[in-house]
């Protein structure tokens, strides 16, 4: 593997002792990937020990359990051999390990959809009826170790556009075992299919909350981090209380809110009373980050910039906010991940959100239901995280995220 | 012309500048200099109004700084500053181009004064214009400040110790750098330091403050020759007549018509055409190699090993270096003359120990070199390759 920097030096060179000597003592070349490894074995173990799939007849009887090269024919052991590969890959020295780690977490992954549409296929009986049959815990134990396994592969891998090549290779092997494999057949995609409309729509809802609550945080709360770092007396209060409000659990400070909702006449259950609590928990990142990044910026920059004449708005817009965008970037970040997960909780107080979901699930005991709810806001979360980064990377000055003196 | 008028600045009672006046004569360099908290930052900065005096007024031109609004003021005053301010998020050319971009130039030529200003203060355009600040070493963000505090071409600038972030060596080469761009734009300049040194060199005039009070305003050399207090003798130093050599130029002293030659035994003949004890010797393209010493001759030593071999780079001084340079590089090595050489180490001149002594004294230095230790013949121009 070219991997740049110094070790095939020695192949090049005659035998160099002490160059030698320093590889075996360097902790980089000779440690295995622990992490990777933890996972790859957990799955492993997981997969021999643990069921797979469960099949239920129907909604009242006992469920069966499966394991994993007992239910998925072929696939079950190209899984395992998989899984087996992964841990090998993770004792293997730094050079090859990155790489082999994501081909075989790759290969894990497509062997887990295509065993799971396999076991669903020979269990469901052709006649449809009320037979379900659901992933069971052994196999989310293993999509975990696989999961690992992907991360620390991404990592260290050398491969150029490795991580693209792996994201088309897993969404290629889920549209063939979703067409061919028999993926269909698990119990969460019929019960997707019943409820589809429903989870949309509570996505939607979770999205437009979500977001709601953060732009409406942004313009209360950048304007007040602004102020906070001019004016004394506003730091004073604005940033205790904020961290005041944060500090009170969810449903608590909905219970505080609807006194004086009721007091206005406004709706004390539903959408209103939620987007009211989400701004205020949104608010404290957004603020603190901007007050932050506006009063820290160097005295010396400000000195400067006023002594040419800066006027105090030109100030702010050329220079200060600028320089505090990376801080309050990263405040709209922590906002935005902490509120979609918030907004669940708020569907107790009958907002529709994919909270709904997840209680509704909890209370008939439907697994597949809570899941669905789950799933969709893991996505969100994912997507609002990488969405913010790449924001920051888009428009943060390249010239703020170099460290000192480097070229 | 700048003038301040009965300037006085308190601070709840604490009078930080006291009743000071002075004017600045047009393409004037003016040094504010003293102990710390003397007064003569914040004396700078009522200039551009970034601070308000208690009382007095300053005046530009004649108009009352008080009648202009305080950014329009600074928009036409350069301000470059120890800790420079140079605004991360933006690359050397765009925080070049702030003053201009706030006075709403055409793009084209705000892009064509950044790499004019890069040029002038001595770097590449095409390798620095897009490089970020913290990319920049000391000295190159230094010298970035002043271009940037130069965008605009402002008649006055002010600059309160540019120089004083950065390695001694550096700051050097950045006041000789800085006293060219100058004899160049020939700026009204208020410069704030407190290196006694750096005010010689580069004033025209020196004001020493001292508790916000004005000791003595008047050029370097009647500071350093007539002290008007104690606290101002003792400020300047003991050594005032040393500190005088820095305000000479090398050039300004240096003899031009030095015997030189290519080897030893033309050398030899030339020393004896022009009865002269030393001859130098050059390279074909006039780089200075070494010299050859009539006294070795006489000692008996063979032509062939009588040559002394030298590094210009360490024997030999710039044209527009300071006669205390120059003293510095003869007591460093031991020896009465320094050659002048340019950036490429040709040889230019020389400059001997009695031509120091006669600058020191206060003649007229460039008169006095004309009788000298060197003796030297008449026709021989060290500048072309004939030698």
């Amino acid at each position: 593997m070219a991997d740049g920097s110094g070790h095939h030096q020695v192949v090049v060179k005659p035998p160099n002792i002490a160059t030698d000597i320093h590889r075996e003592s360097d902790p980089l070349v000779r440690a295995v990937d622990r992490v990777a490894l933890s996972g790859a074995a957990v799955a492993l173990a997981s997969g021999f020990v643990l069921p797979f799939v469960e099949f239920r007849a129907n909604r009242i009887v006992e469920g069966v359990s499966y394991r994993t090269w007992s239910v998925a024919g072929v696939w079950g052991w190209l899984l395992l051999a998989a899984l087996a590969a992964s841990f090998a890959a993770a004792l293997l020295p730094r050079g090859l390990r990155g790489n082999s780690l994501l081909v075989c977490g790759v290969g894990g992954f497509a062997a887990w959809l295509f065993a799971a549409g396999a076991a669903a296929t020979r269990l469901m009986p052709t006649n449809g009826s009320s037979a379900r049959v659901s992933i069971a815990m052994g196999a989310w134990l293993i999509f975990l170790g696989i999961s690992v396994v992907l991360f620390q592969g991404n990592q260290t891998s050398t491969i150029n556009g490795g991580r693209a090549m792996a994201l088309a290779v897993a969404g290629g092997a889920g549209v063939a075992a979703w067409f061919l494999g028999g993926l269909q057949q698990l119990s969460l995609v019929y019960e997707y299919q019943a409820q589809s409309d429903t989870i949309w729509t509570l996505t939607s809802n979770h999205i437009v909350l979500s977001l709601g609550a953060t732009a409406i945080a942004l313009v209360i709360g950048i304007p007040l981090g602004i102020a906070a770092s001019r004016v004394t007396a506003v730091r004073a209060t604005v940033i205790p209380v904020a961290g005041i409000i944060q500090t009170v659990p969810s449903l608590a400070l909905y219970g505080l809110l609807i006194v004086p909702l009721g007091l206005l006449g406004l709706p004390t259950l539903g959408t209103l009373p939620a987007l009211i609590a989400l701004t205020l928990y949104a608010l404290l990142p957004i603020v603190r980050n901007t007050y932050l990044g506006v009063s820290g910026v160097d005295q010396a920059v400000i000195d400067a910039g006023r002594g040419m004449g800066m006027r105090r708005g030109e100030l702010l817009l050329l220079v200060e906010l600028p320089l505090a965008l990376p801080l309050v970037l990263e405040g709209i970040r922590a906002s935005l991940i902490m509120v979609i997960g918030i907004t669940a909780v708020m569907a107790i107080i009958g907002a529709q959100t994919l909270g709904t979901l997840v209680f509704l699930g909890w209370g008939s005991i439907a697994v597949d239901l809570v899941l669905l709810g789950a799933l969709p806001m893991v996505v969100l979360s994912i997507i609002a995280d990488q969405g913010m980064r790449f924001l920051q990377r888009a428009i943060v000055s390249p010239g703020i995220l170099i460290r000192e003196g480097q070229d | 012309m700048i003038t301040l008028e009965h300037i006085t600045k308190r601070y709840s009672g604490l009078v930080a500048v006291d009743d000071l006046s002075f004017e600045v004569a047009d393409g004037d360099v003016a040094v504010l200099i003293g102990p710390s908290g003397c007064g003569k930052t914040t004396t700078l900065r009522m200039i551009n109004r970034l601070i308000e005096p208690t009382s007095g007024r300053v005046l530009l031109d004649g108009t009352d700084t008080r009648t202009l609004k305080p950014e329009e003021l600074r928009r036409h005053i350069g301000y470059a500053i120890q800790s420079v301010g140079l605004f991360p998020h933006l690359t050397v050319a765009e925080n070049i181009a702030t003053v201009p971009r706030l006075l709403g130039w055409k793009r084209d030529r705000i892009n064509a004064r950044a790499i004019e200003l890069l040029e002038l203060v001595g770097l590449d355009p095409s390798v620095y214009a897009g490089k970020y600040p913290r990319q920049l070493s000391g000295g190159e963000a230094q010298r970035i400040g002043v271009a940037r505090a130069l965008a605009a071409d402002p008649p006055v600038l002010l600059m309160d110790e540019p120089f004083g972030a950065v390695d001694p060596l550096n700051r050097d080469r950045l006041q000789v750098e800085f006293a060219k761009i100058q004899r160049e734009l020939k700026k009204t300049v208020i410069f704030v330091t407190h290196d006694v040194d750096e005010a010689i060199r580069l004033a025209d005039k020196i004001a020493l403050m001292r508790l916000g009070h004005l000791e003595q305003y008047d050029s370097p050399e009647m500071l350093l020759d007539h002290p008007a207090t104690k606290f101002v003798h003792d400020f300047v130093g003991a050594d005032a007549a040393l500190k005088r050599l820095s305000r000479v130029q090398v050039d300004s002293v240096m003899r031009t018509e030095v015997p030189s030659a290519h080897d030893n035994e033309s050398a030899l003949v030339k020393a004896a055409a022009d009865s002269a004890r030393f001859v130098y010797l050059t390279a074909t393209d006039g780089t200075l190699e070494g010299w050859l010493d009539q006294r070795v001759l006489e000692r008996g030593t063979p032509l062939a090993d009588a040559a002394t071999r030298i590094n210009w780079r360490e024997t030999a001084v710039g044209p527009d270096a300071s006669l205390k340079e120059a003293l510095s590089r003869m007591l460093e090595l031991g020896y009465h003359n320094v050659p002048v050489v340019d950036d490429a180490g040709r040889l230019l001149g020389v400059v001997s120990l009695s031509d120091v002594e006669r600058a020191m004294k206060g003649g007229d230095a460039h008169m006095a070199a004309s009788a000298v230790t060197l003796e030297s013949g008449n026709d021989a121009s060290t500048n072309s390759p004939e030698g």
